[in-house]
């Protein structure tokens, strides 16, 4: 426990000094407060878009889009995954499609996304799942596929059919690698959706860092970088979270 | 125990296809008959086929050549009435121990206040009372096999199948599941069918042991092994030590076999 | 070769459907447009010289920012592993700055350095950093200790040890690094280009896309995504070359 407090007293004091490096380079003059506005100008702009309600409204546009696009990638690739890791010929139609598909930057069908679903939500949020799904499907195959025979085995001599086998048991089997995926896939989630917003504009936090660009808004841009970086963090720890409570059965969590 | 076998194997062979690589003939031709409530070993070098036919036996492998019956009926799948445990005991490690136990109860389903009983009742046999809501991460091994037998014994089989129950055990928990187990079958007598590579264990245990040979597994040879288990000197008596060298002597011809046939095919 | 087709057989399927769907007027030829159009666009571009300087002009900042990831990201990860102060600096910074979506840094590296290949590199350079880092540390904080001794036993001096232990029983772990990083690239760079680019593959979609002449968009798109697709897979062949070469 306090090598714990330890730990995050020096994580905390890392970014304790780099923040004072920030302000202090910005005040130093040797750059233009247009390049790297001073630390405290950049928070009380955070500030002063929080009590504007003005946060509030591109973040929740832009968490909203992501976490839909999320839930939808999450589901859905764990559930085809399931089929394609039981079913061959699924697998045979799949596999090609998903090694193909996997390395390659998606992000570049943007625009034939926004041609067929337009500026708004849908495009996002169809451009998330696009990319998402990935490391979702990926995950939930290997972990199925892993699954140790004797489990299901087991199960089917205490008379599980084997439609049950399959729901009851390779699903909690594969959970820690299905997690994994979903870890993975968060933060793609995230970075896609404000790609897709710088892309399309309009309301988010992609769409306002784009705007304060286009005004030279140095200060609004360094803002929006500190709020996505900390809506990342939270978001990490929270899926960090999550799975340590799902997986408390896990032999990783007894050490 | 007179009458018509439980299980009879008749003429049972098989190929071992890996995805990649050769195939590979795992038994040739095994002919075997099992008495109910019989106890027997089946025991060989590695690689010799005692599991497959076991994994056979429970319907979790095909029978693509010859012919396995239980009750007169022929086996085409895993079944209720074919209990198995693994020797990596293959508890489902998201469940707590209860939980475990359950499952089989469930199938069966039958009402709450039943399942409870039976699943007590049973974790209280294998002794594992107070770690009912323990997970299998946090068990020992011995411990973890005892789930698996009372997760076995749950829905009621008539058969067990034991492939190397106690082979991940140490040494000294190894021989108080033994004890254990053979007591087990004393009072709730059950054919059972235990995998093993320890020559003593399966004199120990066994009725009849049933020697394979290196691959592909063939019987060599059947040995009755009926000794009066409650002697405490057992172990160490002329008789039972003296029937443990004679099948070692068995196993030992086979596993140098075995070594031989592993050297050649990795030379060519 | 035959099996490799038969793997791939389900794309050709899609690739068939598309045309036929296109072909028979399902769907709108603005929305889709046929494969075989696509195609006759994209050797158009290909003819003009378009899709070669654009082309050109996308490679080189990749390939220029990954080359700045890959040499001082590496670096500092083989460093931190092997010298303590580095990594107590360091580390909570690396762990801080994962999470954080590298997209992020297109408007304030464009303002910056504009909308020409320095905005680009920077940001291909500083987003791409992080996965290589992250992967040398962790090869090299895995070496065998006993490595360590026997090398140094036989009188290597610590430089000697750190190039001739280190590096090598890091590389997988460097290689994998390196291959997050290249995937990671491309996205950076058509995010980019699709912004805040005046040229580029990426721009040239965002322009054609504009003037609404689809099936050469389509056929930049693809071109794009196919692209990536062959360097992840020229890499992966190039990286198991490497690996069965050294170990």
């Amino acid at each position: 426990m306090a090598t714990l407090i330890g730990r995050s007293l020096a994580g905390a004091s890392l970014i304790v000094v780099l923040l004072v490096a920030w302000q202090g380079l910005a005040l130093s003059g040797r750059v233009t407060p247009f390049m790297l506005p001073p630390l405290t100008a950049v928070l009380e702009r955070i500030a002063r878009d929080a009590a504007s309600g003005e946060l509030a409204l591109q973040l929740g546009a832009t968490l909203y889009r992501a976490l839909a696009g999320f839930a939808v990638a999450s589901v859905g690739g764990v559930a085809l995954g399931l089929l394609v890791a039981r079913f061959a010929a699924l697998r045979w139609f799949f596999d090609p499609i998903i090694s193909v598909g996997f390395p390659m930057p998606k992000i570049a069908f943007l625009p034939i996304v926004v041609l067929w679903l337009g500026f708004h939500d849908a495009s996002k949020i169809a451009m998330v799942i696009v990319d998402a799904i990935f490391p979702v499907l990926t995950a939930t195959i290997a972990g199925a596929q892993a699954v140790p025979r004797e489990l299901l085995w087991s199960a089917k001599s205490m008379g599980a059919s084997d439609r049950q086998a399959w729901r009851e048991i390779v699903l909690p089997a594969a959970l820690p690698e299905l997690l994994t995926g979903l870890q993975v896939a968060l933060p793609i989630a995230l970075i896609v959706c404000i790609v897709a917003e710088m892309m399309t504009g309009g309301v988010g936090l992609g769409g306002a860092m784009i705007k304060a660009m286009r005004f030279a808004d140095s200060r609004g841009v360094f803002a929006a970088i500190v709020e996505i970086a900390l809506v990342g963090y939270v978001l990490v720890k929270l899926m960090g979270a999550a799975r340590r409570r799902l997986l408390i059965w896990h032999p990783e969590a007894q050490r | 125990m007179t009458g018509a076998a439980q299980i009879t194997i008749a003429g049972v062979s098989h190929v071992y296809r890996p995805p990649r690589g050769r195939a590979v003939l795992a038994l040739d031709a095994v002919s075997l008959t099992i008495q109910r409530r019989e106890f027997v070993a089946l025991l060989g070098p590695s690689g010799c086929g005692k599991s497959t036919l076991l994994y056979l036996i429970g319907g979790f492998l095909p029978v693509e050549q010859g012919a396995i019956s239980v009750d007169g009926r022929p086996v085409s799948g895993p079944g209720r009435d074919r209990g198995i445990t693994f020797q990596n005991f293959a508890l489902f490690p998201w469940k707590t121990v209860r939980a475990n136990v359950h499952y089989g109860l469930e199938k069966l389903g039958l009402p709450r206040a039943e399942r409870q009983r039976r699943a007590q009742a049973l974790i209280d046999t294998v002794g594992l009372a107070g770690f009912e809501d323990s997970y299998p991460a946090q068990l020992s091994g011995g411990m973890k096999q005892r789930c698996a037998i009372a997760r076995m014994l749950a829905h009621e089989p008539d058969i067990l199948l034991m492939d190397e129950p106690f082979g991940a055990l140490d040494a000294q928990t190894r021989g108080l599941m033994q004890e254990e187990l053979l007591g087990l079958w004393q009072r709730t007598p059950k054919t059972v069918i235990f995998v093993t590579h320890d020559v003593q264990e399966a004199v120990y245990l066994a009725q009849r042991v049933v020697v394979l040979s290196a691959r592909p597994g063939q019987v060599k040879a059947i040995v009755e092994t009926g000794f009066d288990r409650s002697d405490p000197g057992l172990l160490k008596s002329k008789p039972f030590v003296d029937k443990v060298d004679e099948i070692w002597h068995l196993v030992r011809a086979e596993a140098i076999k075995a070594q031989q046939g592993r050297r050649e095919s990795s030379a060519s | 070769m035959s099996a490799a087709l038969g793997r791939y057989l389900p794309l050709l399927l899609l690739a068939l459907t598309w045309e036929a769907v296109a072909r028979l007027g399902l769907v709108s030829s603005l929305a889709l447009p046929a494969l075989s159009d696509v195609a006759a666009a994209w050797w158009q571009l290909l003819a003009s010289g378009e899709l070669l300087t654009n082309g050109a002009a996308s490679l080189y900042r990749a390939g220029a920012g990954l080359a700045l990831a890959i040499s001082i990201g590496g670096a500092v990860g083989i460093l931190m592993a092997w010298w303590r102060p580095l990594l107590v600096v360091a580390g909570p910074l690396v762990e801080l700055l994962y999470p954080m979506p590298k997209s992020a840094l297109i408007p304030v590296t464009a303002l910056w350095l504009g909308f020409g290949d320095g905005s680009k590199i920077l940001l291909i350079f500083l987003g791409c950093m992080l996965p290589v880092t992250i992967g040398a540390f962790n090869g090299a904080r895995g070496t065998d200790q006993a490595l360590l001794w026997s090398a140094r036993s036989m009188g290597a001096g610590r430089l000697g040890t750190l190039w001739d232990v280190v590096v090598p029983s890091a590389l997988p772990e460097i290689l994998n690094g390196i291959r997050s990083a290249i995937a990671l690239s491309f996205v950076l760079l058509v995010s980019a280009e699709l912004i805040v680019a005046r040229d580029g593959l990426g721009y040239m979609i965002g322009f054609l896309g504009a003037g609404g002449v689809y099936d050469a968009m389509f056929a930049v798109v693809l071109t794009v995504a196919l692209l990536g697709f062959a360097a992840d897979r020229c890499y992966r062949r190039a990286m198991n070359r490497v690996l069965l070469w050294r170990l």
